[in-house]
C-alpha cells in the first residue's frame, strides 16, 4: 500500500479549517515545517483514519476534536494492488467511513464494510497484511515502558512491535494464535502454576488435597476396621474357650475330686497321729529297758572291781609303811654325815690360818731386802740424772746452731773471696824497691817489696823523703754492697753464737761436743739402775716401804704346820664326798614315800567308791537280783511294742503324697475359677470396645471412603491429563510460533545489517524472540544490553529495523510506507546523514513520509517535499 | 401342597457410594431401603408369604444402627409377611454383634437363619439354609444339605450364599458351591445370593440378583424373583419382579464416520424422562472426526445434567484427521504447523501409548479453542 495523499479537517487546531498535504510520492516524501505547524496533527489524523472505527469516541478519537467542538474529517489516498482508493472517514456528529475508488469514483465501501476494507489494508486477516510501520517521536519502542503507557500505545499503535505486529502474527499465527494460547495459558492458570505445581484454591490442587485426605481417611479407617475385626475375632475365641472351661460336667468332677482328695488327705493324717502316738510310746519303752540294762550291768561291774581292788589295796598299805621306814633310816645316816663334814671343815680352817701366818711372814723378809737394794738403785739413778742435768747445762751454754758452723764457715770463706775479689779490683800498689830505698807506707802501712797492696778510694802513700803521695780511685769505699751484707751477717751471726770469731766458734763446738759424749754416756748409765725410768723406780720404792708395815714373827714349824694342813684338807674333803652322796639318797627314799603315798590314797579313793555303788555286803545279792528282773521286764515289753509298731507302719497311707494330691487338686479348681473369670472380664471388655465400634459403622464408612477414594484418584488423574495435553498444546504452539518468528527474524536480520553497516562499522543485533525487539547489539566484540544505548542510536536503531521490516514486506509483495514522525530528534548532523542514505537507499522500493521540524538539517535528506495546503472537503 | 416365596438377595443395606457426589449418594441409599418395601409390596400382591434374602442384606459387618433399625422396622411393619434372613459373606456369622443385636431387636416376623439346621416353613416347606461362619468360609457351607433328614413329601428348599463353580463376585472361588447341590441334597428349590445380577444356574438353581442395582458390571435391571413350587418333586416356576428404581446401564456406541453421530447418541441414551433415575457410561468405539469428537463431547456436557450421573468413556475412539479439518484450525502459519505436528504425533508408532493419547487430545482441545476464536 502507498499513500497518496491526505487531507483533514477540523481536527484539532484546524479548528473549522482543513489541510492536505498532496502528491506524496514513492520513495522519501518530506514534511518539514515549522513546530505548532500541524505535522503530529497529520500523523494522529492518519493514525486515526486506519485503526480508529468511525462510530466510536475513543480517546485518540476525541483527541481529534478541536477545543471548539464539531466533527472532525480525516481522509487518505491510497494505492494498493487492487486499486486507488479513497478512504474518508468522519467521527463524531454524522459519522462516516466510505471507500471510494478514485478511477471510478464509485462507492466501494461504506461504514462497516468501509471498516474492514481498511481494517482489511492494515490488519491483514489471514492472507495479506499491509500495515503500516510507524515511528513517532522520542517513542523508539526499545526503552522500557510502564504498564499504562503500554496500554495507550497498544490503542495508539505506535511502538515499534505494535506496528509490526500485524505482520509479524500474520506470520506465527495471528490474533488467532494469541488467542489459543491465551486461552490454554488461561486454562493452564487454573490449574498450575507456572513451575508446574498444583495451584492452591484451584480445581486441581483442590481435588489433590481431596484425595490425599481420602487417602488417609481410608488408611485410618481401615485400621479401625482392622482393629474392630480383631477385636471380633479376640471375643470369639475368649468366648469359646469360656464354654469349654465353664461346663457343668467339669466343675462337678473338680468337686468331687476336691472330695475324694480331702477324705484322703483327712484319713491319711487320722492314721498319721496314732502311729506317732506308738512310735512314741515305743521309744519310751526302749530308754526304760536301755537304762535298766545298763544299771545292772554298772553294778556287776562295780562288784567285779570290788573284789579286785581289795589285794591291792593291802597291797599298798604295806608298802606305804615300808616306804616310811626307809625314809627314816636314810635321814639319820645323812644327818651324820653332815656332822661329819662340819668338824673335817673345822679343822682344816685351823690349819689354814696357821699357814697363812707363816706366809705373810716370810713374805715381809723379802720385803724388806728389796726395799734396800731398790734404794740404793734410786740414789745412784739420781746422781746420774743430776749428772746429765748438768751436762745438759754445760752443753747449752757451749752449743752452737749446727749451722751456723758451716754458715759462718761458708760467709768467711765468702768474704775471704769477696775480700779478695775486692782486692782484686782495688787498685794496688806495688813498689819495688829499689836498693836502700826507704821503705814506702801507705796508709801508715810500709809496703814491703813486690807487695801489692790494694786501697780503697783514697790512699795515702808515704814516701819518705819525697813527700805524699795521694792515691784515688774512683771505687768508692766501701762500695761493695755484697762485702758489707756478708760483713754484716758475719757480725750478727757471731754476735748470736756469742763468739768472736770462728777458731772460737770451732773451739766451742769441740767443747760441746764433749759435753755431748758425756751426756751420752750418762744417759745410757741411767737405765741401769731405772730399768722402767725414773718415776717408776720411785714408784716401786714407795710401794715396797708400804708393804714393809709389820715384821711377824715366825712359831712353829712351817714344814709341819703345812703338813697339818694337807691332812684337815684331805679329810674335809673326804667328809664332804661322804655328805654329798647322803643327799641322793635322801631325796629316793622320800620320792618313794611319796608314790607309795599317792597309790594307796588312789586305791582308797576308788574303793570307798566301788563300795558305795555297790552298797552294804548284805544287801548286794538281792539288790543284783532286782536288777536283772526289771530288765528282763522292760526287754519283753519292748519287743512287744515294737510288734505293735510295725502293725501301724503297714497300714498308713503316705501323708505327703496325700497331700500333694490334694493341693493340686485345689490349684486345679482355683486355676478354672480364676481363668474363668478372666475370660469373662475380657469378653465383657471387648463386648463393650465392640458395641462401641459398631455404632460407628466404621465398616460402611471405610467402604464409602474406598468408593471416594477411588473417584478422587480417577478426578485427580483427569486433571494430570488435562494438565498434560495443555502443556503439550502450548508447546506445540509455541514451538510452531517460534519456528516462524525465526523463519521470519532472519530475513530481518538479514536486512537489517546491511543498513547497521551503513550507520555503524562491525555492530550485529540480536533479537528478543518474543517482542521482536533488537536486545543486544554488538559492537567491536563487546556487547551492549539496547537499553544501554543512547537516545539516539535507540532512534536509529528504531528506525532502521522499520526499514529492514518494511524491506522484508516489500519483498514479500506486500509493500507498507514507512512513516517518521520527528524521529531523529537525539541524532547528530553526521548521524542524521548516514540516517538519509540508509532512508535513500530503502526509499527505492519503500514510500517513506518523513514529518519534521528540523529544516534545515533535514533539508539535506532530500526527496519529495511536502507541503500543506488549505483545503475544504466540499470538493 | 403349594408353597410360593420370594427369592431375593444381595440388598446391601447401608451401602455408601463415596465414589458419587452430591445428593446421588443418599438417593441411592434410599432406594436400596425402600427395596425392603418393593418386596414385601410383591409378596403382598403375590401372595408369597415369605421372602427369602439369600445373604448381604447389609453392606457391612458393623452398620449404622439406623440403617439396621430401620430397617428391621420396615419389616416389622409388613407382617404377617415373614423374612428369613442368611449371613452372607458380607454379613457373615463373624459379626457376632450384629447377630447377637438383630437377635435381641429382630420382630417376631424376622427369622434368622444362623444355624446349619433344618427349618420349617411351613406345613409342607423346609428351608436348608448354609449360613456363613465367616468371610471366607473356604469350603461349601451347602454340604450338609445332603444329609439332612426331612419328613417324606416335604418340598426342600435350599439358602446359601456364594459361587458356583468360579463363579463369584468378588472372583476368588475358593468356597464354591456344588452346581448340582440341588439334585444331591434333593432340592426341589437351591435359592443363591452374592452373585448381583440374576443368573439361572439350572432349572432349580437360581441367583435372584439384587433388587437395586449398585454397579455397571451386570446391566440388569433391579429385580427379585417368584418362585411357586407345587410340590416336593415338581419343578419351581419362576418369575422375575422388577424392583428397582435407578438404572445402571452401560451404553456402547460405535462411531463409523457417519454424521448423524449425534442423533444416534440421542437414541442410544434412555429417554428425558428416566434420565433421573439413571445412571449412565456411554462407550464410545470405532473412528470420528474432529469434528464430530468435539460435538460429541459438547453434547454429552449438554446432556449431562439430565442424568442422575453421566460418563462419556471415547478412550476406544480413535480420531481420524483430515485436511479440512486441519484447515479448520488455520491454513497455514504458525497454528497450522502446530496442529500438523500433534498430528504427526499421534500416528507415531515409536511413541508410548500415553503420549499419543495425549497428542490426540492436544489436537482435540486445539481444534476446539480454533472453532471459539473463529466463532
Amino acid at each position: 500500500m502507498k499513500i497518496s495523499a491526505l487531507r483533514l479537517f477540523n481536527v484539532k487546531r484546524f479548528a473549522g479549517r482543513g489541510v492536505a498535504v498532496e502528491d506524496i510520492g514513492d520513495g522519501v516524501n518530506v514534511l518539514c515545517a515549522a513546530n505548532e505547524f500541524g505535522k503530529s496533527t497529520s500523523f494522529e489524523a492518519l493514525h486515526a483514519l486506519f485503526f480508529q472505527s468511525h462510530s466510536g469516541t475513543p480517546g485518540p478519537v476525541q483527541a481529534l476534536r478541536p477545543y471548539s467542538g464539531g466533527n472532525p474529517m480525516v481522509e487518505a489516498d491510497i494505492a494498493t494492488e487492487s486499486g486507488r482508493f479513497r478512504l474518508t472517514k468522519q467521527f463524531y456528529g454524522g459519522r462516516s467511513a466510505r471507500v471510494t475508488d478514485i478511477a471510478t469514483g464509485h462507492l466501494v465501501a461504506q461504514a462497516d464494510q468501509a471498516e474492514n476494507f481498511i481494517t482489511g489494508l492494515v490488519r491483514g486477516g489471514t492472507t495479506g497484511p499491509a500495515g503500516l510501520l510507524w515511528v513517532r517521536q522520542g517513542v523508539t519502542g526499545i526503552e522500557k515502558r510502564s504498564k499504562s503507557e503500554d496500554e495507550s500505545e497498544t490503542k495508539v499503535r505506535t511502538s515499534l512491535l505494535q506496528s509490526v505486529q500485524g505482520e509479524v502474527e500474520a506470520v506465527t499465527g495471528g490474533r488467532r494464535m494469541s488467542e489459543i494460547m491465551g486461552a490454554t495459558e488461561e486454562a493452564l492458570a487454573s490449574l498450575v502454576t507456572p513451575t508446574g505445581k498444583t495451584k492452591a484454591g484451584e480445581r486441581y490442587a483442590t481435588s489433590v488435597e481431596e484425595r490425599d485426605r481420602l487417602e488417609a481417611e481410608a488408611h485410618r479407617l481401615d485400621g479401625e476396621v482392622k482393629t474392630l475385626r480383631e477385636t471380633l475375632d479376640r471375643r470369639a475365641a475368649a468366648a469359646k474357650r469360656l464354654s469349654e472351661l465353664d461346663r457343668a460336667e467339669d466343675r462337678d468332677e473338680r468337686q468331687r475330686a476336691i472330695e475324694t482328695a480331702q477324705a484322703t488327705f483327712d484319713a491319711a493324717k487320722r492314721q498319721g497321729e496314732t502311729l506317732r502316738a506308738a512310735e512314741a510310746e515305743l521309744r519310751l519303752v526302749k530308754e526304760q529297758r536301755d537304762n535298766a540294762d545298763r544299771a545292772l550291768r554298772d553294778f556287776r561291774n562295780a562288784m567285779a572291781r570290788a573284789a579286785d581292788l581289795k589285794p591291792k589295796l593291802d597291797n599298798a598299805k604295806r608298802r606305804r609303811l615300808e616306804a616310811l621306814a626307809n625314809r627314816d633310816t636314810v635321814s639319820a645316816a645323812a644327818a651324820k654325815a653332815h656332822a661329819d663334814f662340819e668338824a673335817s671343815e673345822e679343822m682344816e680352817q685351823e690349819a689354814r690360818t696357821l699357814l697363812a701366818r707363816l706366809d705373810s711372814a716370810l713374805r715381809a723378809r723379802e720385803a724388806a731386802e728389796r726395799l734396800a737394794d731398790l734404794e740404793k738403785k734410786l740414789d745412784a739413778a739420781e746422781n746420774v740424772r743430776k749428772q746429765i742435768e748438768d751436762d745438759e747445762a754445760a752443753l747449752a751454754l757451749v752449743k752452737l746452731p749446727e749451722k751456723a758452723v758451716s754458715e759462718l764457715e761458708a760467709l768467711d770463706v765468702e768474704i775471704a773471696k769477696l775480700t779478695a775479689v775486692a782486692e782484686a779490683g782495688r787498685p794496688s800498689v806495688a813498689i819495688a824497691y829499689e836498693p836502700q830505698a826507704a821503705a814506702v807506707s801507705l796508709d801508715g802501712k810500709p809496703l814491703t817489696h813486690g807487695e801489692a797492696r790494694s786501697y780503697d778510694g783514697q790512699a795515702v802513700m808515704e814516701i819518705p823523703g819525697i813527700g805524699v803521695v795521694t792515691l784515688r780511685s774512683s771505687r768508692p769505699a766501701g762500695g761493695d754492697e755484697r762485702f758489707r751484707q756478708s760483713e754484716e751477717r758475719r757480725r750478727l751471726l757471731l754476735a748470736s753464737m756469742g763468739v768472736d770469731d770462728l777458731a772460737a766458734a770451732r773451739g766451742r763446738q769441740v767443747e760441746a761436743q764433749r759435753i755431748e759424749g758425756d751426756l751420752r754416756e750418762r744417759r745410757a748409765r741411767l737405765p741401769l739402775f731405772a730399768p722402767d725410768g725414773l718415776p717408776k723406780l720411785r714408784e716401786d720404792v714407795a710401794a715396797y716401804r708400804a708393804a714393809t708395815g709389820e715384821v711377824l714373827e715366825l712359831k712353829g714349824d712351817p714344814a709341819q704346820i703345812r703338813a697339818t694342813h694337807e691332812v684337815a684338807q684331805a679329810n674335809r674333803l673326804a667328809a664332804r664326798q661322804a655328805w654329798r652322796e647322803a643327799g641322793p639318797l635322801q631325796e629316793g627314799a622320800a620320792d618313794a614315800v611319796v608314790s607309795a603315798e599317792t597309790a594307796f590314797a588312789g586305791l582308797e579313793t576308788e574303793w570307798s567308791q566301788v563300795e558305795a555303788e555297790i552298797g552294804p555286803e548284805a544287801a548286794r545279792v538281792e539288790r543284783e537280783g532286782q536288777m536283772a528282773m526289771r530288765f528282763a521286764e522292760l526287754d519283753a515289753r519292748l519287743v512287744e511294742q515294737h510288734l505293735v509298731v510295725a502293725q501301724l507302719q503297714e497300714g498308713t497311707a503316705d501323708l505327703t503324697s496325700a497331700e500333694a494330691t490334694l493341693r493340686r487338686v485345689l490349684s486345679v479348681a482355683e486355676a478354672a475359677d480364676r481363668e474363668i473369670g478372666r475370660l469373662r472380664e475380657e469378653i465383657a471388655g471387648l463386648t463393650a470396645e465392640i458395641r462401641a465400634r459398631s455404632e460407628d459403622a466404621v465398616e460402611e464408612k471405610w467402604r464409602e471412603s474406598l468408593d471416594a477414594l477411588a473417584a478422587a484418584r480417577t478426578r485427580v488423574a483427569g486433571y494430570e491429563r488435562e494438565v498434560a495435553v495443555l502443556q503439550r498444546l502450548r508447546s506445540a504452539l509455541q514451538t510452531a510460533r517460534g519456528h516462524a518468528r525465526e523463519t521470519y527474524l532472519l530475513p530481518v536480520m538479514n536486512e537489517l545489517r546491511p543498513l547497521l553497516g551503513l550507520l555503524f562499522d562491525d555492530a550485529s543485533i540480536t533479537f528478543d524472540e518474543k517482542t521482536l525487539l533488537p536486545h543486544k547489539i554488538v559492537r567491536m566484540g563487546l556487547e551492549e544490553d539496547v537499553d544501554r544505548l543512547s537516545g539516539g542510536m535507540r532512534e536509529q536503531l528504531s528506525v532502521l529495523t522499520r526499514l529492514a521490516f518494511a524491506r522484508l514486506l516489500a519483498k514479500d509483495g506486500r509493500p507498507a510506507p514507512v512513516i517518521l514522525d520527528d524521529a531523529l530528534v537525539y541524532s547528530d548532523d553526521d548521524r542524521i546523514e548516514k540516517m538519509f542514505d540508509a532512508l535513500h537507499r530503502q526509499a527505492r522500493e519503500q514510500q517513506i513520509i518523513v514529518f519534521s521540524c528540523r529544516q534545515r538539517a533535514f533539508q539535506k535528506l532530500g526527496g519529495n517535499v511536502l507541503h500543506m495546503s488549505d483545503w475544504s472537503p466540499d470538493r | 401342597m403349594k408353597f410360593r416365596f420370594i427369592h431375593s438377595s444381595d440388598l446391601h443395606l447401608g451401602k455408601r457410594f463415596g465414589q458419587f457426589s452430591g445428593d446421588l449418594p443418599a438417593k441411592l441409599r434410599e432406594a436400596r431401603h425402600a427395596a425392603i418395601g418393593k418386596l414385601a409390596e410383591h409378596a403382598r400382591v403375590q401372595g408369597a408369604p415369605t421372602i427369602l434374602l439369600a445373604g448381604d442384606t447389609f453392606d457391612t459387618e458393623t452398620p449404622a444402627p439406623e440403617v439396621r433399625r430401620q430397617a428391621l422396622a420396615e419389616m416389622g411393619h409388613h407382617a404377617p409377611i415373614r423374612w428369613v434372613i442368611l449371613p452372607g459373606n458380607h454379613d457373615s456369622l463373624q459379626a457376632a454383634q450384629l447377630w447377637s443385636t438383630l437377635r435381641a431387636d429382630a420382630p417376631d416376623n424376622v427369622i434368622l437363619a444362623l444355624d446349619a439346621q433344618p427349618l420349617d416353613l411351613s406345613s409342607a416347606a423346609v428351608l436348608l439354609p448354609a449360613p456363613c461362619t465367616y468371610r471366607r468360609p473356604g469350603r461349601d457351607l451347602s454340604e450338609w444339605m445332603d444329609g439332612a433328614a426331612t419328613v417324606d413329601g416335604t418340598i426342600r428348599i435350599g439358602l446359601a450364599h456364594g459361587a458356583v463353580q468360579s463363579f463369584s463376585e468378588e472372583g476368588n472361588g475358593l468356597d464354591v458351591i456344588a452346581p448340582d447341590r440341588a439334585r444331591r441334597a434333593g432340592l426341589s428349590y437351591l435359592a443363591l445370593g452374592d452373585w448381583h445380577g440374576g443368573v439361572a444356574v439350572d432349572p432349580r438353581t437360581r441367583y435372584s440378583g439384587t433388587p437395586e442395582p449398585d454397579r455397571f458390571k451386570h446391566g440388569r435391571p433391579g429385580e427379585a424373583l417368584l418362585v411357586s413350587i407345587d410340590g416336593a418333586s415338581a419343578l419351581p416356576d419362576i418369575t422375575p419382579l422388577e424392583t428397582g428404581s435407578f438404572s445402571w446401564r452401560t451404553l456402547a456406541f460405535d462411531l463409523f464416520d457417519d454424521n448423524d453421530a449425534l442423533a444416534r447418541m440421542e437414541t442410544i441414551l434412555p429417554e428425558a424422562r428416566m434420565r433421573r433415575q439413571s445412571l449412565v457410561r456411554l462407550v464410545a468405539s470405532g473412528r470420528a472426526r474432529l469434528e464430530t469428537r468435539t460435538a460429541l463431547v459438547s453434547a454429552v456436557e449438554h446432556a449431562l445434567p439430565d442424568f442422575a450421573w453421566m460418563e462419556f468413556d471415547d478412550q476406544a475412539l480413535i480420531t481420524e484427521c483430515e485436511a479440512d479439518d486441519l484447515d479448520a484450525i488455520d491454513r497455514a502459519g504458525a497454528l497450522r504447523e502446530a496442529a500438523d505436528a500433534l498430528l504427526a504425533e499421534v500416528s507415531d508408532a515409536a511413541r508410548s501409548a500415553e503420549e499419543r493419547e495425549i497428542a490426540r487430545m492436544a489436537l482435540g482441545r486445539l481444534y476446539a479453542y480454533a472453532q471459539k476464536v473463529a466463532a
